[in-house]
């Protein structure tokens, strides 16, 4: 049926249009009346800041969510993919933000899958040198250096990723006899180090040769390098349409939050000097975990905000559930306002006075289900909301509640409201009303702002600010870093799981982005998927220079 | 009873509880109803005062033991070794009653052997993290077998004279002591449920377990609790049902697994845990006693009303999970 929609006059050169493209989720618009063309051999990028609906216009365009209305079109015929499978058959591929590579079979049976059938015999026996030479041809073609009959999992992630946006790209087209591909990457590129960089810009070349590329990435310079035009998405609408040339970071940073990036967007100007004799609050010794993260030291002193930054495999997730005793460290301690080095663990440091806001919010967070005064009290019902008996303060609750409610304005009407039907953000200030009702001492955060709209964002922003001029202790975990060199005082850089640098981000002198991701990225060339040596060396805290 | 008033009528009371639940209520009191009018109009002898009072004395053990299962559920776990603990129970107090001189006392050792065998399923689940069906199904055999060999295959009867009086007399004309003890025992679950720290957490790690852990809150400790809270209602009520049957055999306990399950499920309660809770479950308990003594009257055989119960189960699980689906969708 797809491919008996109208044959409308075809706009030369027009390989993509979309119209229209609207999507809301209960009652928050994610996307709205989102249009635009994609011309054939070039790359689109659409920026955005979480949540601005990116991943939601990448869900539409392969099939895996169906837009409340609009209307797409590829080479002028209607488009309409009900699954992944049928966007792929018509020619759209995406390479997704995870990946999406099975493991434990050779890479050949991952550049192939969906496709067996082509290499059936007799029905079932599959011609495995036929595949064997056809995933040759794809990966000579994408220019890498991959056996395909090794097992994926030998290979390391930065190789994986390139191996998965080879199998987006070329696989339709050596295949499936698609000529003019229509190829989605999600972030392809935060994952990648140096080497595997070069080659994966090589392949950008060839695919623009052939048909389209629409890209998504949260590193500014790498859009401005690539693209051909890109498209600007705040709170779900698309607000401005720009050619590369001519075009800066700042003004890109413009669009994506409405405004300029003034420089007290994240409060700077609030951000604390610590004195020499702020009390160390927080103290982790020699913390790590198996399969995550080596040993590490860290402290906090109170009123510090210490930013933890790397890339999605740095394991810096991890770090803050060790340090929080969520999930506990394999070994090392931590100390909690002068008390006892101790296996960390959450029950016991939340009656000492930690929080932990964590990065899956619907997982992990928040009971969609419980309302937002029962979300408020979680982690509280132990002390604050129960007597001696264990007999619950019902009437404490609603007022702590809504207090709550009116003063971080969530905006929700009432504290007997369902958490589900709460915007990203306005739950997130549920969340984070749970540990301020125990006036923390330390605040583990994990990208508190995932998912949450610019406004909330800088409210978020400016009680983070409060609490450390409260002197609580914080300890900020986010991929957003824009919002690590903002808020932080100073930032630590970890790379698969080692400590690799720490940088001090004063009010004054706050390091680049591009500076940071050099630190994050993997810095020498590897052997075939041998992790190498790192070569950014650990930065002395007290050395000015790196801090620009 | 100001605590019934206050569970039937929560939306002025309770500002807190979601409206969504407090409609959703209607449909098994909805279902009593129609029960009632249904078993009246065609047996002449079920809207009788005398009939009443036998539902009462039948669904009154079936209330105490399901109470405990209702918080096990609400927590988003299930126990299958009620009907094993009841056995276990029953047997052994028997034997007690009968080789010591316990006297009254019996009532007591029920309650603790009831506790123990529960913190023994509590442990194994929690510590040794087997998903709960697992490890209730393998007690229920342990327990079972147990049970078995202290009765030795037999129906041993109690000698104390007087001893059932605890479960048939009437302290209320018309109410069997038995239905009195669950309705008393239900007002306490309730407000365990409504009013305290024990009954928050069992909503809280039923709507959302590993947020309650990354908050903090012992999950461990408090799923053991619930499993004890179950084992001490379930040994309560097999004593009261020793007391009302004159005898422990084999067969005691046997129909209670279903029986608890179907009303705790169908009052409402959800087996994905976090919604519901015990004032729901005295409803369910309603529909399942009411449907047993309708069929026996009008002579419905045996086997036909394990067909008819196996549907009203599945049929409450449908249509509780269309409700969730509507309210998510919309």
């Amino acid at each position: 049926m797809t491919t008996s929609g109208p044959l409308l006059p075809a706009a030369p050169g027009l390989l993509f249009e979309a119209e229209g493209l609207t999507k809301h989720y209960g009652p928050n618009p994610i996307l709205q009346d989102v249009g635009f063309a994609v011309p054939r051999n070039k790359v689109v990028s659409f920026v955005g800041e979480n949540g601005a609906g990116k991943s939601t216009l990448f869900n539409i365009l392969s099939g895996i969510v169906a837009p409340d209305a609009g209307r797409m079109r590829i080479g002028g015929v209607a488009y309409q993919p009900r699954d992944y499978g049928e966007a792929t058959r018509r020619g759209v591929a995406r390479v997704f933000q995870e990946q999406s590579l099975i493991l434990n079979v050779p890479v050949y049976e991952n550049l192939l899958i969906g496709q067996e059938a082509r290499f059936a015999r007799l029905g079932q026996v599959l011609d495995r040198p036929a595949m064997i030479a056809a995933a040759e041809r794809i990966i000579d073609d994408a220019g890498l250096d991959v056996d395909v009959r090794r097992r994926t999992g030998d290979y390391d992630f930065s190789k994986r990723q390139s191996i998965e946006i080879a199998r987006a790209c070329l696989a339709g087209i050596h295949l499936a006899a698609i000529d003019e591909p229509v190829v989605l990457l999600d972030e392809p590129t935060s994952a990648l180090d140096r080497r595997d960089e070069e080659a994966f810009f090589r392949l950008v070349a060839k695919i623009r040769a052939r048909g389209s590329l629409l890209f998504v990435s949260h590193r500014l310079t790498e859009v401005l390098d690539v693209s051909d035009v890109i498209y600007v998405l705040k709170d779900g609408r698309l607000v401005a349409e720009l050619a590369p040339g001519g075009t800066s970071e700042a003004d890109l940073h413009g669009y994506m939050v409405g405004r300029e990036r003034a420089a007290d967007y994240y409060y700077e100007r609030r951000q604390r000097v610590l004195a020499p004799a702020a009390p160390v609050v927080l103290q982790a010794r020699a913390l790590a975990r198996e399969g995550a993260f080596e040993p590490i030291d860290l402290a906090v002193r109170a009123g510090e905000i210490v930013g933890i930054g790397g890339l999605l495999d740095s394991g810096k997730s991890a770090l803050g559930k060790a340090v929080a005793g969520v999930d506990p460290p394999t070994s090392g301690t931590v100390s909690l306002d002068g008390g006892p080095d101790a296996q960390p663990d959450i029950g016991r440091f939340v009656r000492q006075g930690l929080g932990y806001v964590p990065a899956e919010r619907m997982a992990e967070g928040l009971i969609a289900d419980a309302s937002v005064a029962w979300n408020i009290s979680l982690a509280s019902g132990a002390d604050l909301f129960s007597n001696i008996l264990g007999v619950w303060r019902r009437r404490r609750e609603i007022a702590i509640a809504e207090h709550y409610v009116r003063s971080l304005a969530i905006r929700s009407a009432a504290a007997d409201v369902r958490a589900a039907r709460l915007s990203g953000g306005n739950q997130q200030k549920a969340v984070l009303a749970r540990w301020l009702c125990r006036e923390p001492k330390v605040l583990v955060l994990d990208n508190p702002t995932r998912g949450v709209d610019a406004g909330a964002k800088e409210e978020i922003y400016r009680l983070v600010r409060d609490l450390a001029d409260k002197g609580v202790a914080i300890l900020l975990i986010t991929d957003e870093l824009l919002e690590l060199i903002g808020l932080a005082n100073r930032i630590i850089v970890l790379q698969r799981g080692r400590r690799v640098a720490e940088v001090p981000a004063p009010a004054s002198a706050k390091p680049t982005e591009r500076e940071l991701v050099a630190l994050m990225l993997p810095q020498s060339g590897r052997a075939d998927g041998v992790p190498g040596p790192a070569v950014a060396d650990p930065v002395d805290p007290n050395e000015p220079e790196l801090a620009r | 009873m100001s605590v019934e008033a206050d569970t039937l009528s929560p939306p002025a009371r309770h500002p807190l509880r979601l409206p969504r639940l407090d409609k959703s209520l209607w449909l098994p009191i909805a279902v009593v109803a129609v029960l009632i009018a249904f078993f009246s109009a065609t047996t002449d002898s079920f809207a009788t005062l005398r009939n009443f009072t036998a539902i009462s004395g039948q669904a009154g053990a079936l209330l105490i033991v399901c109470l405990g299962g209702t918080f096990v559920i609400l927590m988003g776990s299930i126990d299958l070794s009620v009907g094993a603990i009841v056995l276990f129970v029953a047997a052994a107090s028997v034997k007690l009653l009968n080789l010591t001189g316990v006297g009254g006392g019996v009532l007591f050792v029920a309650a603790g052997i009831g506790l123990l065998l529960g913190l023994f399923n509590g442990v194994i689940y929690a510590y040794g993290r087997i998903p709960s069906f697992v490890a209730t199904l393998g007690t229920l055999s342990i327990f079972s077998g147990l049970a078995l060999q202290i009765l030795e295959g037999r129906a041993i009867q109690f000698d104390l004279p007087g001893f059932e009086e605890i479960a048939i007399g009437q302290l209320v004309p018309r109410l069997p002591n038995i239905a009195l003890c669950a309705l008393v025992a239900w007002a306490l679950a309730v407000l365990i449920a409504t009013r305290t720290r024990f009954g928050r957490y069992m909503y809280l790690i039923g709507g959302g377990e590993t947020v309650a852990r990354t908050a903090g809150i012992p999950v461990r400790r408090y799923k053991i609790y619930a499993f004890a809270l179950s084992g001490l209602l379930t040994g309560i009520g097999a004593i009261l049902m020793v007391a009302r049957l004159g005898a422990a055999g084999p067969s005691i306990g046997q129909e209670l697994l279903l029986n608890s399950l179907a009303a705790i499920v169908v009052g409402g309660t959800s087996l994905a845990g976090g919604v519901g809770g015990p004032h729901r479950t005295l409803i369910g308990v309603l529909i399942i006693a009411i449907l047993d003594n309708g069929l026996n009257l009008l002579g419905v055989t045996q086997y036909s009303q394990m067909i008819v119960k196996g549907v009203v189960v599945i049929a409450a699980v449908l249509v509780s999970r269309e409700r969730i689906l509507g309210a998510i969708v919309k």
